[in-house]
């Protein structure tokens, strides 16, 4: 071009104005209001000192949620710190919180709504508006609806909690769906599903702040738990300001291990094992204590007097002796009686487990190995024990909704999961490609990955590459990963930091905080919440929804619920952030409440003398009282919803009240239910069918969590991923020098899936046989500071900042060569069941 | 004395309409009755003294067919997903403080705050991000704005005033990165439509780092700006 000097530059400008003057710049002006400098030569300054704001709302990084401080300066997020008048933090926030500034601000963050203009998986892209998108997506929702099959519209969340899922399952039934898939399989969903089975409910807490003695299994609590900051604080100050013994049964050397008083290695798969033995030599020695007998089902007869209970359990467990744990596990059998000894022995103690011990085909027994543990010495609800999870309460308004429909894709393949109480997430996809329950025709996804975070990555981006089983794709998020960019809309979502919710999660103080959430600056670019994402598509839909908008569905669960409506709802909670009832204490041994004489006469209430339960049929899929008796209460569909009481000794007490299955108000550990699938009806070792056929020369592969990633929501944060971007395997020396290996090697790992390359990390602590990776890291997209590379431009970030990132490793992700493959018993994941071989390439 | 005025009054008027016009090309994907305008006579007789193309193509192709592919390439360079060419001040300047260089950082507080000292606001539809290349120009082309209207209102001292001001969002602000910004575009574009206008811009504004600082320490010609 040529420089431009007095001529061309006034012939450029009337070239310009001309332009200006047709009216052909359609697009809205970046200013309002007009130039106001004072007149006369007065200079001005812009720098007009910080305005620095402090607004309560609450973390979002992870599942933990904790209740957070944001600092705002002109305008910009600057900082998060822990709210600290939160009882369930006391202020502590951990890394990926301070890091949630990143979420805002990464520079590669989707701000407009998309739509693919190329082939799918072509990363070709359009900017459109809202309103495109919206009208787009209606018209695909409307035919779906009007057809009378709005099923074939699914919907699935990886992250969506409190007033978030509450808001997302509104308008999904007031549209007419209930084909709304999760993430909770490839969490630990197998945990839920057993603790449904004997105590009810789902989520454990562990009363640290009165415990005596603490058992783990399989779960780093001090870096990753999903109740993080809460239980890891409570469990250093049991242990380092009461001296609480700590022990840790993992496969690796976690942090925690590494603070407790030891770690007790473990063969992959024995945590229950364990556990029972340590219950035998508790019942053979007479250590355990009666007062929960009471309430315990462990044989089949619910009238069992309590010796007769005793000896069922004797019974039971007579076959696990330490020794044949120490043959199956390595753990010594002198370690398994003296650990059970001084347990069974303490004032109280708590038994911890997690996805270690859960992530198994039968993950779900050896959670419930691990609660018989804590039944036989009296730790279930009770002061310094294992208690179940105590949240918020929230009330929330709720629109006139048609009978919702459902394509049976998400509870896995047909007699595949016995109890898929928190549904088959792993399997959807392999639902869909095999399309022998129907497949959705529209798609739709948010906070969620699931390309990238269920195993068979591969076999996962095929199917959704394949628009003639997976024709039309939306997704609302504020990154391009693996998924989103298959999509074929994508809509900007809102960060957690940018929008309103009310939260609930569990306190580890057994009295529920109410806590809430609000935006700290005005969302980036055309970024929208997903509810108010929904408002537009309900408007277009004629649906009538029970609000306005995501900040009113806030307001008025704030103005519902009791508590926080006579602190002051919803102003008060925009002012604090934080509630709870200040005379409420924790609800221990609620099972032994007894239940009045009216409510078992009230109408509908009716005996099942096989259970002893008391239940109100009409709650229940019963269509007449006499086919509700007939049926019998384990047998009636829903039955469970019209628990009353259970009666023990003649009496009816409150006992473990059912939450998704049938049970019984007993704490079941002989368990009709399991019976029924052909499942072990009492908790019992079951080796794991892949290792039992492993080759001399194979080995488990495990993964794990580390302290500053969420699985696949965080690798893009500039801070988080500088700490950790990198995954080698780690391996015993015993077992690299098998293999010739040395520390950095790089190794190839793979198995009949695939292959993964990556170093070897010889380290001490892990047990030998295995190869430990983590998986967060391996990106294929997710940012310039995620994958290391700038797809799909490549050369465009060249931001001087992009220069400071001084990290070339971006790791690699297992889930390549782990089968999507469910416990038979809850459809959890079976992360910790893969077989692998690994050599030096 | 007068002449003088006047001449100033069309001068800043004209470099209003230039600013508004890259401005408007920066903010959005281009429109059916944008293109149509660009691909007037007296545009294209402009571009071509400047030895400028917009493609071979340009003219013989139908405006709803540019308006499609503009718009994909305008998202694949300025939107994403993924990264892209980053549109902001505070990404574009090499800073010795990393955290000084990151979107929404403290150098967009810095342009934010001069705007609104100017009593200027953001239009509450706005959706990038205060320091987005298109707020710059359009606040420059309000600056000329005001200017040529002081310049009509006899108003020297304002019009002077307000030509300092302009001089020093430039030093401070433009001229920091709209170089390394519109290198980037040429380099990485593949339409010759943003090529160009990245040209133009370039050399507008280096057009005008001179021209002001030259009207301002009164070494131009009788105008104040250089021929």
């Amino acid at each position: 071009m040529k420089s431009l000097n007095r001529r061309n530059f006034m012939s450029l400008s009337a070239a310009s104005g001309a332009v200006l003057a047709a009216g052909a710049v359609d697009s809205r002006p970046a200013l309002a209001g007009s130039v106001t400098f004072a007149k006369g030569g007065r200079d001005f300054s812009p720098v007009t000192g910080r305005e620095r704001k402090a607004i309560p709302t609450a973390c979002w990084q992870c599942v933990t949620r904790d209740s957070l401080i944001g600092f705002v300066e002109d305008g910009r997020l600057v900082k998060l710190e822990g709210h600290p008048e939160s009882i369930r933090t006391n202020g502590v926030i951990c890394a990926k919180g301070q890091a949630g500034v990143n979420q805002v601000y990464f520079p590669d963050r989707i701000l407009h709504p998309l739509r693919r203009v190329g082939k799918r998986g072509e990363h070709k892209w359009k900017r459109i508006s809202w309103d495109e998108a919206l009208d787009e997506i209606a018209a695909r929702l409307k035919p779906l609806r009007d057809a009378g099959t709005p099923e074939k519209f699914m919907f699935q969340y990886g992250r969506m909690k409190a007033s978030q899922s509450k808001v997302m399952s509104d308008f999904m039934a007031a549209y007419g769906t209930k084909t709304i898939g999760n993430h909770t399989s490839i969490c630990e969903g197998g945990k839920w599903t057993s603790q449904e089975l004997m105590w009810g409910g789902h989520y454990d807490n562990w009363d640290f702040d009165k415990t005596d003695f603490v058992l783990i299994f399989g779960s780093n609590m001090l870096n990753t738990h999903t109740n993080h900051i809460p239980v890891a604080q409570k469990l250093i100050e049991a242990h380092v300001g009461r001296k609480v013994p700590v022990y840790v049964f993992d496969v690796r050397l976690t942090n925690t291990a590494a603070h407790a008083d030891e770690w007790i290695p473990i063969n992959v798969g024995k945590d229950g094992l364990v556990a029972l033995s340590m219950v035998n030599v508790i019942m053979n020695e007479g250590l355990y204590k009666k007062d929960l007998f009471k309430f315990m089902k462990v044989s089949a007869d619910r009238k069992a007097s309590m010796d007769e209970k005793i000896a069922a359990v004797k019974e039971q467990v007579a076959k696990f002796t330490p020794e044949f744990a120490e043959k199956e596990s390595m753990v010594p059998a002198g370690k398994i009686r003296d650990l059970a000894r001084r347990f069974a022995k303490s004032k109280s103690g708590v038994v911890v487990s997690y996805r270690g011990t859960i992530a198994h085909q039968h993950g779900a027994d050896q959670e419930r190995a691990m609660m018989l543990l804590a039944a036989v010495t009296g730790n279930v609800n009770s002061p310094g024990g294992r208690c179940q999870g105590v949240g918020a309460g929230w009330k929330s308004p709720k629109s006139k909704h048609p009978k919702a429909r459902a394509l049976d894709i998400n509870h896995g393949f047909p007699g595949q999961v016995a109890y898929p109480t928190h549904k088959v997430s792993n399997q959807v996809l392999k639902m869909i490609k095999d399309g022998r329950n129907g497949r959705p025709e529209v798609y739709m996804w948010a906070c969620y990955n699931p390309v990238y975070v269920n195993g068979e990555v591969n076999e996962n981006r095929e199917i959704m590459m394949d628009e003639s089983i997976m024709p039309f794709l939306v997704c609302s998020t504020i990154v391009y990963d693996e998924s989103s960019s298959l999509a074929d809309i994508i809509v900007p979502d809102v960060t957690y930091l940018e929008r309103w919710d009310w939260e609930d999660m569990v306190s580890p103080t057994q009295v529920a905080e109410y806590y809430f959430r609000q935006p700290l600056i005005k969302p980036l670019g055309e970024s929208r919440d997903f509810g108010d994402m929904c408002v537009g598509l309900a408007k277009r839909l004629g649906i009538e929804l029970a609000w306005k908008d995501k900040e009113d569905f806030v307001r008025q669960s704030c103005e519902m619920t009791p508590g926080v409506k006579e602190a002051g709802g919803f102003e008060y909670m925009k002012k604090h952030g934080v509630w709870h009832d200040k005379n409420a204490n924790p609800d221990y041994l609620a099972f032994e409440t007894r239940i009045p004489a009216s409510a078992l006469e009230a109408d509908g209430v009716i005996f099942d003398e096989a259970s002893g339960v008391y239940w109100n049929w009409h709650e229940s899929k019963a269509k007449t009282e006499a086919e509700a008796k007939t049926v019998g209460y384990q047998n009636t569909p829903k039955s469970y919803k019209g628990f009353v009481g259970q009666e023990v000794d003649g009496e009816v007490y409150r006992g473990f009240k059912p939450d998704a299955v049938n049970k019984s108000g007993f704490l079941e550990f002989y368990s009709e239910l399991m019976k029924a699938k052909g499942m072990p009806v009492f908790p019992t070792y079951t080796p794991i069918p892949e290792h039992v056929e492993m080759a001399p020369d194979e080995l488990h592969l495990t993964t794990y969590k580390v302290a500053v990633h969420t699985h696949s929501r965080t690798s893009h944060c500039k801070w988080l991923s500088e700490i950790y971007h990198d995954n080698p395997g780690w391996m015993n020396p015993k077992t690299a020098a098998e293999r010739g290996l040395k520390d950095g090697d790089v190794i190839r790992v793979h198995n009949k899936l695939g292959g993964i390359t990556t170093n070897v990390h010889v380290t001490e602590g892990i047990i030998p046989g295995v190869i430990a990776i983590s998986y967060h890291v391996g990106r294929e997209h997710s940012g310039r500071y995620g994958s290391g590379s700038p797809s799909p431009i490549p050369g465009v970030a060249d931001d001087p900042d992009f220069n400071n990132k001084w990290w070339d490793k971006h790791g690699v992700h297992p889930n390549a060569i782990i089968a999507s493959s469910p416990d038979e018993i809850s459809g959890q994941q079976r992360w910790m069941d893969t077989v692998v071989r690994v050599e030096k390439a | 004395m007068a002449t003088a005025r006047k001449d100033m009054a069309e001068t800043a008027a004209s470099r209003s309409n230039v600013y508004g016009l890259l401005a408007a090309v920066f903010r959005a994907e281009p429109s059916a009755a944008f293109l149509a305008q660009v691909k007037s006579s007296e545009f294209a007789n402009v571009l071509e003294s400047l030895d400028l193309s917009l493609g071979d193509d340009f003219q013989d192709t139908p405006c709803d067919q540019l308006v499609e592919g503009l718009a994909v390439e305008y998202t694949r360079l300025f939107i994403g997903p993924g990264p892209r060419i980053s549109p902001h001040e505070s990404t574009n300047i090499e800073f010795e403080n990393p955290m000084e260089g990151t979107l929404w950082g403290p150098q967009t507080v810095k342009v934010k705050k001069f705007i609104e000292a100017a009593g200027l606001a953001y239009d509450e539809l706005f959706d990038g991000m205060p320091d987005h290349v298109s707020a710059e120009l359009e606040f420059m082309q309000r600056l000329a704005t005001k200017e040529a209207e002081a310049w009509e209102e006899r108003n020297e001292e304002f019009a002077t005033n307000i030509l300092k001001i302009e001089e020093r969002f430039l030093d401070e602000h433009l001229s920091l990165w709209i170089s390394r910004f519109c290198d980037k575009v040429i380099e990485h574009s593949e339409h010759p439509f943003y090529q160009g206008f990245a040209e133009v811009t370039k050399g507008f504004l280096e057009y005008e780092g001179k021209s002001l600082q030259a009207f301002n320490s009164g070494t131009g010609n009788g105008r104040g700006f250089p021929d």
